[in-house]
């Protein structure tokens, strides 16, 4: 629990996170746009006004619909993104697990694509081939190794994905609604792997869209809403709430709706 | 693993990139230098992996342009044979290869950040490496191009004299501007899609003004500013005297070759960083 004094894990000061809508992409539609005295449309935020501190060995879970955030501050986390106002602190290594198709090639085997994702989450040659046995063993692909990737099933990647991310030692794990796609054996593995992380004191954000899942792995929940931080805290009481809006907002309204 | 790294970092995504940040950029390219063989590597196997002849292409390409341009522009044009003291094949092969070098390398790494799109959302790795691989990818084709040369000099009995001791220098030249002028070209291509088509165009009006398949010597005087402009002219011809004529660059040539080159590297190195920061948001 963020005590204060403790060095936190992750800290987020009054983020917002704007984009500008994008029509054209071609110059061809940008210039003249230019001329006309606009060239972009008005900014959408993503986020606004977004504060937390994760503390150093928490699971932070992030629920919301779709579109609500979520992801955003998982790139945020990483360093993919930069924020627009406020300010972001990070100590400590992050490791996302990369989700389907994204590290890996589809030509190559999975051997060669468990050393290209390690390399990127920042593993050298050394470590990857030390650990190679320890990953492919928590994935169960001994018979796909050199099989190239792209006659791997869905739950295939996802369990060569994070199994590269578990095993390269991250001090903070970020992982985006990718267990929904292995079987239910495989997602019990990577819970029991989570919980295993929690004990280690790693710090981990989790984003899913299974309530169940964020009530077993969780020990704080952050509530998003059209880019809005709407509640934070104990997993039950957030999820409740949670629950309670979707009731109430009926179906998701598509994106387009909430541009400012 | 990276063990030194500190507990608070700075994001690593600065909006801004001024002259102090580029030592500290380069020390991270460094430590990730690993990154940088698996992505090069990622690419070479990649290429070829699906044909059936595999890596025997990397031959077929060259070969194949080669023998098409010698055909028509010393078979049926008869380009320079008085101003050309060697075989054509091997006065063209000796820039077609290096050029050849130049062009498919701009025109992959243009392609290498939009490319990896589902990459550069997810996890933070310096950008400029997938540029710099797509460029070090093409060392093999030409590695493989150097093999055909060296057939060439073999069947025309024309060997280099010790000045071709110089060509790892040119190349380093070629390579730094290479790099140079991908970057930003591979930031811009994330902000507007036409980059890629323009680059395409560019490069073919740049075969054409460059003296790749006739000698700079034939270029009428008023247009020959054109051609000392030109850093691609400067450095095939650079090969060309080192490899055929046997006479040496000198000292003060190649220092300001490497100068203007590492200058080139530095500012597109500067505005690729720029940039870096809304990659993620134009993907």
């Amino acid at each position: 629990m963020p005590t204060g004094s403790e060095p936190p894990g992750i800290e987020f000061a009054q983020v917002s996170k704007r984009f500008q809508i994008q029509e054209g992409r071609t110059l061809r539609e940008f210039v003249p746009a230019l001329f006309r005295g606009r060239g972009w449309s008005p900014p959408f935020y993503a986020l606004r006004d977004v504060s937390f501190r994760v503390a150093r060995g928490e699971t932070l879970g992030i629920i919301g619909r779709n579109g609500s955030g979520k992801s955003t501050i998982l790139k945020l986390i990483a360093g993919v993104m930069a924020p627009s106002e406020g300010e972001i602190n990070v100590y400590g290594r992050v490791s996302p697990l990369i989700e389907l198709g994204a590290g890996f090639h589809p030509d190559l085997t999975g051997r060669e694509n468990v050393f290209l994702n390690a390399s990127i989450l920042g593993m050298s040659r050394k470590e990857v081939s030390a650990r190679f046995d320890e990953i492919i063993s928590f994935a169960e692909l001994w018979d796909f190794v050199d099989t190239p990737v792209k006659r791997y099933s869905s739950g295939m990647y996802i369990r060569l994905g994070f199994s590269v991310a578990v095993h390269s030692d991250p001090e903070i794990l970020l992982i985006d609604e990718v267990l929904a796609v292995g079987d239910a054996a495989f997602q019990e593995k990577c819970l029991a792997r989570m919980n295993n992380f929690r004990r280690l004191g790693k710090t981990m954000v989790f984003v899913s869209h299974d309530m169940d899942q964020v009530r077993q792995v969780c020990d704080r929940v952050l509530l998003l809403h059209e880019g809005e931080l709407l509640a934070e805290g104990k997993p039950d009481e957030v999820i409740r709430r949670y629950l309670a809006l979707l009731q109430e907002l009926g179906p998701d309204r598509p994106l387009r709706q909430r541009i400012r | 693993m990276n063990r030194t790294l500190p507990v608070a970092r700075r994001h690593p995504i600065a909006a801004t990139f001024g002259l102090r940040d580029f030592l500290p950029s380069f020390a991270v390219l460094w430590q990730r230098r690993e990154l940088l063989w698996s992505m090069t590597g990622r690419n070479i196997r990649s290429q070829y992996k699906q044909s059936i002849l595999g890596y025997a292409w990397i031959f077929v390409n060259p070969l194949m342009q080669m023998l098409v341009l010698t055909f028509v522009f010393s078979t049926i044009l008869r380009i320079g044979s008085e101003v050309i003291p060697y075989p054509f094949p091997l006065f063209l092969f000796v820039a077609l290869l290096p050029w050849m070098f130049f062009s498919n390398a701009l025109s992959s790494a243009t392609d290498s950040i939009s490319g990896s799109a589902s990459l550069v959302t997810k996890v933070y790795f310096p950008r400029e490496i997938l540029v710099a691989a797509a460029v070090f990818s093409k060392i093999v084709d030409l590695l493989f191009g150097l093999l055909i040369l060296l057939g060439l000099m073999v069947f025309y009995n024309e060997y280099p004299s010790w000045t071709a001791v110089w060509v790892p220098a040119i190349f380093a030249i070629q390579l730094l501007f290479t790099i140079g002028l991908a970057l930003p070209l591979a930031a811009l291509n994330l902000f507007f899609h036409d980059v890629r088509y323009l680059v395409g165009v560019v490069l073919l009006v740049w075969f054409y003004i460059t003296p790749v398949i006739y000698p700079v010597e034939m270029v009428p005087d008023r247009y020959k500013v054109l051609f000392d402009l030109n850093p691609l002219s400067l450095v095939l011809n650079a090969y060309r005297r080192v490899l055929l004529d046997g006479t040496s660059p000198g000292w003060d040539r190649m220092l300001l070759g490497i100068a203007g080159a590492l200058l080139a590297f530095l500012f597109g190195y500067y505005l690729f960083k720029r940039m870096e920061a809304g990659f993620a948001d134009r993907i």
